[in-house]
């Protein structure tokens, strides 16, 4: 059975987002047992035996992060909620805080208590007003219900939440752009290390965590780590919220147990291929994953196979791609996105964005050179692993994979000013 | 201490070293844009890039300590591979107006570029459109397309004159460096921007066409502006050139490090502040002949001033001649004057200060009240009686002779003096009441040391010749020893440092030395 | 320094509420400036002044930030704001119309107001989070999606009041 509905049992259920029904459905029942059974080290250890991972997109270990930050600094210790949502391609967080935000606030308990933290900031994109209102809602009732504030469900552990809005900016949703724009700062991203486990948030020791990471951990408490990783794959524990998008009959927000076949995303779930057209391609992890052939359907979504595959499962956004489209346009498009987007502290990403994106703007104007993508590929080349965050190598990978993937047709775009494809949908004018 | 490998070279460094840092320990220059060591570390230009073993990415070697067992390779193909592409990434929307830039041939574009970059051009697109030669204030002008976002400037601004004025806006390649709409850059400190700008982004208003900067020669000194004693550098005309900038020879000041004294910095005060080098200049001595300074040779002048010195000394004793002595004389200089007046002369009448001076503008960081550069050589040779009372001997005719060397006095301090001889590098009100005026000449023109705020004696060196007839001081001073009757057995400045310190000028610490742990 | 632009009473509690959330007060950039926003409807140049005495930042700080942002205005919008995604998701369902037939209903360029001053709208290139109504477009505060040409001229017309509140998809 690899659906799941771990994290998305309440989506569709405005009934959801009241306190007093949350609570009669077993809601905080997790926070209360973290509290009131458990000894903040058994919680970590629970999640590390879970295998939960960064559902955000990296996929590091959430329990090992949290072993990261120092026992005694002297310093008080923050958690930043990451819900800055804004990998292309991505929009599961968004149905968490809209549909079940106690859920979120629960898992933000569990976590403050498991690490020693008293104060947890989420910091939410600043397009999503109404999921922000919906959270806010929530916080305000658990505060009036001794969820949240100075004794937590009645125990001496005081824990204040608050919300931060961005203000669109992508790289904001980088740890440490983020905590840049927390601080209220642009959102350069910061040298590493320290890492934000040691040195965060005004200097202290932080976590920093996906929406979709904190909302797992109520189950978790209450199931048992070995339970949540069982249900997933080897060493991708539990499920996941997969966010289908593109040239699908339905698109929409699905949780499957991780290692669940893609084409059952695509075909059962998403229900086939938009005009029963034929899969050209798939992005399976964000538009900073690169882009897998049409024979990925036999993949297995966790994050192991598909960095075997050459891509990662990153922040679950899968995008399909029918053979309507023209990858030179589609590539333009998110390259377009990334020299939008790049803060402009490294040069590499600063320069390197900004350029791939001329070139294919003007590959699509009819002026490519024959030698144009064997510099698209260099760019590509040295944008990696040459700036400060990783915005410049999720620049890089799609230009790479789709040159290299769909090589043929780039050709055939600077040799004929036109697109391999039949009614291909226009390139946007930018 | 961390031992680490760099090129193959073993080198031991303090912890807390950076890679950059233990590299120029050996030597090693490693590229940098966004690096100053002043400044924070930025990480951002990525140019300093290095091959550190175990580590499959390069490492930026401004951020990267330097551990224990670390092997660094600077100079690998894989490491030239990767600036060059930097580079290629820097220039991609710089405007490469380099024919029309002042920074042309001081420019780490330019440089790197020989050094790394020499590849076809493959950027077939259009450059991306900024602000160009924007004054910012009074001394800075900014070229937006010409600027590499290496945030030197901003950090300056932050973290050094702590004035705030500069700022990066927008984001990605629309990134420009700015005023907020209606600020100026006009902070005390606003010239450093220009020396850390590493390409023609932000340059200077004075300097701007005026002269190609490899037609300029510089020489180490010591900023005269005030009592700090920053260390500077000294840009002149290296070629005969003075049609050029009507015939000023010194074009620009620079600041030089000096950890102790200035770091890398300067004040704007000092840094302008050096026309007098060139400007209003006494450039032959003179003789009043009436109610008119006249020019005569030097021959003539110091006959007559030692005439009239000897005389006095003959009639009426020591007491009848006065010095006041100057603390922007050299300590050479003044080492001299108290030689030949007071051991030679026995005049005890020999003081220093200024008593229409008064405190000027100073602040916590470099600039100091005292205008001085050399109070404290002054004060350590001794040469402090009372001026006013110097001053008021001479108006009441008890001096009958008074030498006033470079001071600019009052007017009516001088009322009813019978006899003035000035010596000095520019004309003031006091060469109005001279009878003799001798041509001295500015620190840019002599070698010699000052002792700063805090007693630091420091070095400064001779950039261009005296200005016409003007002379030496030190030169002068041993030729009226002699013409004086107490000859010292003396050549130059470098002698007479000998002479009061034990040791030669090259001796002295480059970062200068302390007049208590000097051999005074 | 003085600036022209205050808080009204209720923003300024408001603004009071802020600054206990956080341990510095920098930290209470972006909120004070979503506050100006929302009482100004864009952040005046005075009003960059008077954010920046309030945190005790000097004003180039805030200009950086405010530039850096792509949601915060500094000119005058219409009275209602559209965004148009623009991201691949988007793109693949037809943002390229959506964005053809709006700069066409409205008769300006992308950036631009319409003449009635009752729309701004502009089409943008990050995603905004709603890949699976795609096309899509936020109006003030809410998503529409899947908008044919025909919802678009329909969202359009019921916007001369004040913007409604519908359900996410």
């Amino acid at each position: 059975m690899p659906t799941a509905n771990l994290v998305s049992k309440h989506f569709g259920n405005e009934k959801a987002r009241e306190l007093d029904w949350y609570r009669a459905q077993g809601g905080y029942e997790a926070a209360r047992r973290a509290l009131f059974e458990m000894q903040p080290e058994e919680i970590t250890e629970e999640v590390i035996k879970s295998n939960l991972r960064g559902l955000g997109g990296a996929g590091f270990p959430t329990g090992r992060k949290w072993t990261f930050v120092p026992k005694e600094s002297g310093k008080p210790n923050y958690l930043t909620v990451n819900a800055d949502e804004a990998e292309p391609g991505t929009f599961k967080d968004k149905y968490i805080m809209t549909w079940d935000p106690h859920r979120l606030i629960e898992g933000i308990i569990v976590c403050c208590y498991a690490v020693g933290i008293h104060t947890a900031y989420v910091y939410i994109r600043g397009e999503y007003v109404r999921p922000y209102e919906r959270l806010r809602d929530a916080i305000r009732q658990a505060y009036q219900g001794g969820v949240l504030g100075e004794k937590v469900l009645g125990k001496d552990f005081k824990l204040d939440v608050f919300i931060h809005r961005g203000a669109g900016a992508y790289i904001c949703g980088e740890e440490t752009g983020l905590l840049e724009s927390l601080e209220g700062k642009k959102g350069w991203p910061r040298l590493k290390p320290p890492f934000p486990a040691v040195v965060g948030l005004f200097d202290c020791p932080t976590v920093i965590n996906n929406v979709e990471t904190i909302s797992h951990l109520p189950n978790i408490i209450l199931n048992g780590g070995e339970w949540f990783a069982e249900l997933g794959a080897d060493r991708s524990g539990g499920s996941r919220l997969f966010c289908l998008s593109g040239h699908v009959k339905r698109p929409g927000v699905y949780e499957l147990t991780m290692g669940s076949p893609m084409s059952e995303l695509i075909y059962e779930h998403g229900g086939g291929i938009l005009d029963d057209r034929q899969l050209k391609a798939v992005i399976p992890g964000g538009s900073s994953a690169p882009v897998l052939t049409a024979d990925c359907v036999d993949l297995s979504l966790d994050f192991d196979s598909l960095a075997k595959a050459g891509s990662m499962l990153g922040s679950g956004g899968v995008m399909v791609l029918s053979d309507s489209v023209c990858m030179v346009k589609a590539l333009s498009v998110v390259s377009h996105f990334y020299a939008h987007e790049s803060c402009g502290q490294c040069t590499p990403c600063r320069e390197g964005t900004g350029w791939l994106d001329r070139i294919l703007m003007r590959i699509l104007e009819g002026d490519g050179r024959r030698q144009d993508l064997d510099t698209l590929l260099s760019i590509a080349e040295y944008m990696q692993g040459t700036s400060i965050c990783a915005l410049s190598d999720a620049a890089a990978l799609p230009v790479q994979s789709f040159v290299t993937k769909f090589r043929s047709e780039f050709e055939y775009h600077i040799q004929h000013k036109s697109c391999d494809v039949e009614n291909p949908e226009p390139a946007l004018a930018l | 201490m961390p031992r680490l490998t760099i090129d193959g070279q073993e080198v031991n460094v303090e912890p807390g070293t950076t890679v950059i840092q233990a590299a120029e320990k050996l030597g090693v220059y490693i590229p940098r844009y966004c690096y100053h060591p002043g400044l924070s570390i930025a990480g951002s230009c990525r140019m300093c890039l290095v091959d550190a073993e175990n580590s499959p990415k390069l490492q930026i070697a401004c951020y990267t300590p330097a551990v224990e067992g670390m092997k660094i390779i600077t100079n690998n193909e894989k490491v030239k591979q990767a600036r060059r592409h930097m580079l290629e990434f820097l220039l991609t929307n710089h405007p490469l107006d380099c024919p029309v830039c002042d920074q042309s041939g001081e420019c780490d574009l330019q440089n790197f570029y020989m050094e790394y970059g020499r590849y076809e051009s493959r950027f077939l697109e259009d450059k991306i459109k900024k602000k160009k030669a924007t004054p910012l204030g009074p001394h800075v002008v900014l070229d937006q397309e010409r600027c590499i976002l290496c945030s030197r400037c901003t950090r300056f601004t932050e973290e050094i004159s702590r004035s705030h004025e500069l700022g990066i806006f927008n984001r990605g390649n629309r990134s420009l460096v700015d005023l907020h709409p209606g600020k100026t850059l006009d902070n005390p400190y606003s010239g450093n921007v220009i020396d850390i700008c590493p390409v023609g982004a932000l340059t200077e208003r004075e300097f701007r066409f005026k002269c190609r900067v490899w037609y300029l020669a510089s020489q180490p000194s010591v900023c005269t502006g005030c009592s700090r004693g920053c260390n500077v550098w000294i840009h002149f005309n290296a070629s005969q050139r003075s049609y050029k900038n009507q015939g000023r020879r010194i074009q620009r000041l620079k600041p030089r490090f000096n950890p102790h004294v200035n770091q890398w910095w300067m004040c704007d005060e000092g840094r302008f502040g050096f026309e007098f080098i060139d400007q209003n200049r006494i450039e032959f001595p003179h003789l009043r002949q009436g109610s008119r300074l006249q020019p005569v040779d030097w021959e003539e002048a110091l006959q007559t001033v030692v005439r009239a010195t000897r005389s006095a000394l003959d009639k009426f004793g020591p007491e009848s001649v006065g010095v006041i002595a100057s603390a922007m004389q050299s300590n050479e200089e003044l080492y001299l004057v108290k030689k030949l007046f007071g051991d030679g002369l026995g005049v005890s009448n020999i003081g220093h200060s200024n008593p229409a001076e008064r405190e000027g503008f100073s602040d916590d960081f470099l600039v100091r009240g005292d205008k001085n550069p050399n109070r404290a050589g002054a004060e350590a040779l001794d040469l402090t009686a009372s001026v006013d009372s110097i001053l008021e001997k001479a108006t009441h005719g008890d001096i009958k002779v008074l030498w006033v060397f470079h001071h600019e006095l009052p007017p009516q301090a001088l009322e009813g003096a019978q006899y003035v001889v000035f010596m000095g590098s520019n004309w003031n009100r006091t060469t109005e009441s001279a009878q003799a005026v001798l041509a001295g000449v500015t620190h840019a023109e002599k070698d010699g040391t000052f002792s700063n705020f805090e007693g630091r004696i420091q070095h400064f060196q001779q950039a261009v010749p005296p200005l016409e007839e003007s002379r030496n001081d030190v030169g002068v001073l041993l030729d009226l020893a002699r013409r004086l009757d107490c000859p010292l057995d003396l050549q130059d400045a470098g002698d007479v440092f000998r002479q009061w310190c034990g040791k030669s000028l090259r001796e002295l610490e480059p970062f200068g030395e302390l007049l208590t742990a000097a051999a005074v | 320094m003085s600036s022209n632009f205050q808080f009204t009473p209720e923003n300024l509690e408001e603004y009071q509420d802020i600054l206990r959330r956080y341990p510095v007060k920098r930290a209470a950039l972006l909120p004070t400036l979503h506050l100006v926003q929302a009482q100004h409807g864009f952040v005046p140049a005075e009003a960059e002044q008077f954010v920046a005495d309030l945190l005790d930042l000097p004003v180039v700080d805030v200009r950086e930030v405010l530039t850096f942002y792509s949601l915060f205005h500094r000119r005058e919008m219409g009275r209602h704001h559209i965004r148009v995604c623009m991201s691949l998701s988007c793109w693949l369902r037809g943002a390229g119309r959506l964005k053809r037939h709006l700069g066409e209903k409205l008769r300006v360029e992308s950036g631009g107001v319409s003449a009635d001053g009752q729309f701004s709208w502009e089409a943008v290139p990050d995603c905004m989070g709603a890949c699976e109504i795609a096309p899509m477009l936020q109006l003030d505060k809410d998503y529409y999606g899947n908008l044919g040409n025909q919802d678009v001229d329909q969202l359009l017309e019921g916007f001369n009041g004040p913007p409604g509140d519908p359900e996410l998809e």
